[in-house]
């Protein structure tokens, strides 16, 4: 009995020394990793991740990472492609100056009209001053510009600048090529937009009876691209409420209703192809659920006057789905994971379809409190919705609260997801998806 | 019993007056009852002596037998011995020392009933010699120079020394002499002494037998008349002893048969009118304890093998031991005045004895696994007994390297055995290398396996799309398998060297000295012995034989006068 022991001790041993004695094997392991951190830049005064954009053109994807939002500014990383993915910033000047106050939600333009020429790659990042006071719009070719704003709201950022008592401007786009720019700002409780290729500032109006006077006025805003049209929402979660608009063309708008009843609704927007169409489609999150609306169907809402929100005046079918927050081996917490406190559409798998990542910066992994996750859903199922994957950084750690801010940067034929995980200044990248073949995604994933 | 066996060349009455005085002075001197030969083991001795001298003769060693008879008679003067001698001296044709015996013989023993054939040796021999001087004188004569023959000779010739004279011829003494012409020793003894006796031998071969009473007895010739006891030398042949009425009893007879060159000895219980016979027992151990009608033992012994006695006629139970080998019990069937002779071999017992002791302050022995005790530095040796043949002896002890080895013990015997106990080498830097040799293995397998678990994590972590270039388990488990693969080499390094020094032993391994056999201890050694004589046996319708030491002074009364009779048993 001890002759064997000792014998199964001892292939036991040689056993583990062979397989452990290639300490190589963990740097060919992390190589090429399905997720990668970007580094933040030295400059980059406070936090890292808290907002993202990003912006394609001619193959080429631009993400923009900001820090806290009237506090830092943004860093530009060249997304690149798979296999050699740029970790480090190309361009950390976004919103850098004193003179220019990051927004919470910044917006990337394929192409933006500037005042001299048409210029690829840029970001609306915040308001503040270059020639004028405006909202800031850098390009990726260092230029930038402002877009004046309707009047109340260029008259309040003056004063703002002048007393150096930073607001909030939250803006949105499009993923076309000319994209329409929704901005806000919630403590005058404006909205506007400026039409493809302008640079002049159309204000959204809403209902008299709309109940739309709080803070949290215009904090989500989303741009569905709708046969040829733009359906615009402006969430106001702290009413529980998500006010659309449309235009087709020119600087009209027309208010086609509200979405509202259920509590929190509207603390996050994102607009994308989500169902077989090639119209955009709304993902909006409320307090507990998120849901799926197609963006045809809203963009078939006839004008309206009534300023009530429910979904109860939207079209049969129209709500294509609505899931709730799910959970894997690694992750538990759901209750208080703050899930869907952002929410993006991003076409992970290639297949024309989008998925949906709902961020849940509160989600515990791996016993890590708040490290957060990203849980993926294919929504465009026609009978249910599946929860088909989750995404963690392996090195999670508490407090990192990943999913405060997602983005999908188009990549090749796909897109990939970015994700901020403000609380400990991390902004990563994941190249990999449930749903992507095996094989087809290169040497990154499975 | 009276110790004294006569001498021959002292007549009876000499005899008698020196053993009276050697009885007074041992009384005297308070020495009491033993002298330091007795009378069996006495006539033992002159029988060893004479059998010696008989198997050399026989063998042709001349020389050697005469030697050991010359002996013999220096020890015990009797006259067989210098007959014999004289036989010897003549058979190497030493015609002057062969003269010397036969002179001696008859000197010593007169009355000796082949003094007439003796004294016609002795003739015969002187003639032999004078034939052989007188050849010899003429053959000098001859060879010797004639007047002066030589003076007229060529001078140069006187230059020439005279011839030598030739050798004297060769003595042939007459040597028709074999075996059978060996003197033997005749001891008769009557119980009580002193009865007349008549010894007739037997002339011719188909004579008829001896009738005691008649008025001749043809072809039977009287060669000795005496009284008892009596020690005669006769030739080879059959006689017929008679000792006459005597006092109350009657007279007894018996045929006796001499064979050469051996010792003969009958006795005459008168009271029973019979001669009794006498049994001798040899053993192929010598010194082996011999009991006669005593199964039981409950009595002193009968004697040591070769032992000889005169015993009742009859059927005796004859039981013999010696420390070592089997008994050996017989019955043996003697006729009055027979002599028999048993001889016995004895076969050893099936088990021995192993004695053991060691070099060591304490040893525990094993024998076929079994324990069989634990000897400790200043005690005896431990003994301990088995069956003869292979064993598998084990021997232990603290701090020193176990023995094992096979022992073959032997039969009836001691085997002394010495265990020389080799200290263990000690292993105190193996098992401090296997020690922390193991503690590094075992460090190396937890972080080995802590390795393995964090690849194993992140492996997971790839597959599922959670991984991150910089996470830090990688590095983690970079170092532990770098920590397990050190961990492994310096193990192995200090598992090859705890091997090695568990393996090295420079010191020899634990021996065993078996020492020369012995024999087992005879316990009957520390007895007295009992009698100095042949005990009385018990013997059928005999009177009960009185045991112990006893006195005896008894008026006696003959045609010849009176007087005392003194006697004692000692």
């Amino acid at each position: 009995m001890r002759g064997r022991l000792w014998k199964l001790s001892l292939l036991g041993g040689l056993a583990l020394s062979a397989s452990a004695c290639s300490w190589s094997r963990f740097d060919d392991v992390v190589e090429d990793s399905p997720v990668v951190l970007l580094t933040k830049p030295n400059s980059m005064k406070a936090g890292f991740g808290v907002t993202l954009a990003t912006a394609t053109n001619g193959g080429q994807t631009e993400l923009l990472v900001g820090g806290t939002t009237n506090l830092s500014g943004a860093a530009l990383y060249d997304v690149g492609n798979e296999q050699a993915p740029g970790t480090t910033s190309v361009d950390s000047g976004y919103c850098s100056s004193g003179s220019c106050f990051l927004s919470s939600l910044m917006a990337g333009f394929a192409n933006a009209s500037a005042p001299d020429q048409v210029r690829p790659l840029c970001f609306a990042v915040g308001s503040g001053t270059v020639l004028q006071q405006g909202l800031v719009v850098r390009c990726k070719d260092a230029h930038e510009y402002t877009l004046d704003m309707p009047p109340a709201a260029q008259d309040f950022l003056a004063s703002s600048i002048a007393k150096n008592q930073p607001h909030d401007h939250p803006m949105a786009t499009d993923r076309s090529d000319d994209p329409l720019l929704l901005a806000s700002l919630p403590e005058k409780r404006l909205a506007w937009f400026y039409p493809p290729k302008s640079r002049e500032p159309s204000e959204l109006v809403l209902p008299d009876d709309a109940q739309a006077d709080d803070s949290s006025f215009g904090r989500s805003l989303a741009v569905l691209a709708v046969d040829g049209g733009r359906v615009l929402a402006l969430g106001v979660p702290g009413k529980s409420s998500v006010f659309l608009f449309k235009t087709e063309a020119g600087s009209q708008s027309r208010y086609i209703g509200c979405l509202g009843e259920n509590s929190g609704l509207g603390r996050a927007l994102a607009a994308g192809k989500v169902d077989a169409d090639d119209n955009d489609d709304l993902v909006v999150s409320d307090d507990h659920n998120v849901h799926v609306i197609d963006g045809a169907a809203l963009f078939e809402l006839p004008e309206t006057t009534s300023g009530a929100c429910s979904f109860s005046s939207l079209p049969k079918a129209a709500l294509i789905s609505s899931f709730g927050c799910g959970s894997t081996s690694n992750l538990s917490g759901c209750e208080l994971s703050e899930f869907g406190a952002a929410v993006a559409v991003g076409d992970l798998d290639g297949d024309g379809d989008g998925e949906v990542i709902v961020g849940a910066p509160k989600m515990t992994v791996r016993g890590q409190e708040n490290a957060g996750a990203l849980l993926v859903y294919d929504a465009d199922q026609a009978s249910e919705t599946a929860f088909v994957d989750a995404k963690f950084i392996s090195s999670a750690e508490s407090g990192d609260e990943l999913g405060r801010s997602i983005v999908t940067p188009h990549l090749d034929k796909r897109d990939i997801i970015a994700a901020g995980a403000p609380g400990r200044g991390k902004t990563a990248l994941f190249y990999c998806s449930a749903l992507l073949p095996h094989g087809a995604a290169g040497s990154r994933c499975p | 019993m009276f110790a004294l066996v006569s001498s021959g060349f002292l007549s009876r009455r000499g005899a008698l007056v020196l053993l009276l005085l050697a009885l007074l002075a041992a009384l005297a001197t308070g020495a009491l009852a033993q002298t330091k030969e007795s009378p069996g083991k006495r006539l033992e001795a002159i029988r060893s002596q004479m059998d010696k001298g008989q198997g050399l003769f026989v063998a042709g060693n001349y020389a050697g037998a005469a030697e050991v008879f010359e002996a013999g008679y220096s020890a015990y003067p009797y006259s067989a011995f210098l007959f014999n001698a004289g036989v010897c001296y003549q058979k190497q044709n030493d015609v002057d020392r062969a003269l010397a015996k036969f002179r001696e013989y008859v000197k010593v023993d007169p009355n000796a009933p082949d003094l007439d054939k003796v004294n016609q040796r002795i003739a015969a021999l002187e003639a032999a010699k004078a034939t052989a001087l007188a050849a010899a004188a003429a053959a000098a004569a001859a060879a010797a120079p004639v007047g002066d023959a030589g003076a007229d000779a060529d001078p140069d010739a006187g230059a020439l020394p005279p011839p030598p004279p030739p050798p004297p011829p060769p003595l042939i003494l007459p040597s028709g002499d074999d075996q059978n012409s060996m003197k033997s020793l005749v001891v008769i003894e009557t119980e009580p002494d002193g009865a007349p006796l008549r010894i007739y031998q037997r002339l011719d071969a188909n004579a008829a037998r001896f009738v005691l009473g008649a008025a001749t007895n043809p072809g039977w010739k009287e060669v000795v008349a005496t009284h008892a006891p009596a020690n005669l030398t006769l030739d080879v042949g059959h006689y017929h002893v008679v000792v006459e009425k005597f006092r109350d009893f009657n007279a007894s007879e018996a045929d006796m048969a001499v064979s050469p060159g051996h010792v003969h000895q009958l006795k005459a219980n008168l009271s029973q009118g019979e001669f009794m016979a006498f049994l001798r027992v040899s053993s192929n151990v010598i010194g082996a304890h011999v009991w006669i009608d005593d199964k039981k033992k409950e009595h002193p012994l009968w004697g040591n093998a070769p032992h000889g006695e005169l015993v009742p006629g009859g059927k005796h139970d004859v039981l013999v031991e010696a420390p070592g080998f089997e008994p050996f019990l017989s019955s043996v069937e003697l006729q009055h005045g027979e002599q028999k002779e048993l001889e016995v071999r004895m076969v050893r017992v099936g088990y021995g004895v192993l004695r053991i002791d060691a070099s060591a302050p304490e040893i525990k022995v094993r024998i076929d696994e079994q324990p069989k005790g634990v000897w400790r530095s200043g005690e005896e040796p431990l003994d301990a007994r088995f069956d003869s043949g292979s064993h598998k002896l084990t021997i232990e002890s603290d701090g020193r390297k176990t023995f094992e080895g096979t022992i073959v013990v032997p039969r009836g015997q001691i085997l002394p055995v010495h265990a020389k106990m080799i200290p263990k080498y000690p292993r105190g830097p193996a098992w401090t290398q296997a020690i922390i040799g193991a503690a590094f293995l075992g460090a190396a397998i937890y972080v080995g396996s802590e390795s393995n678990r964090l690849y194993d994590q992140l492996q997971s972590d790839r597959a599922n799309g959670s991984l991150e270039s910089s996470d830090d388990r990688a590095t983690k488990g970079k170092w532990f398998a770098v920590g397990a693969d050190a961990g492994f080499a310096i193990a192995g390094v200090l598992g090859g060297l705890a091997t090695y020094n568990f393996i090295k032993d420079p010191l020899p391994e634990s021996s065993v000295t078996q020492g020369k056999l012995l024999e087992f201890e005879d316990p009957l050694k520390a007895r007295p012995v009992a009698h100095l004589g042949p005990r009385k046996l018990p013997v059928k319708n005999a009177v009960a034989a009185e045991h112990g030491p006893r006195f005896e002074f008894k008026p006696s009364a003959s045609s010849n006068g009176g007087g005392l009779f003194f006697g004692g048993r000692f």
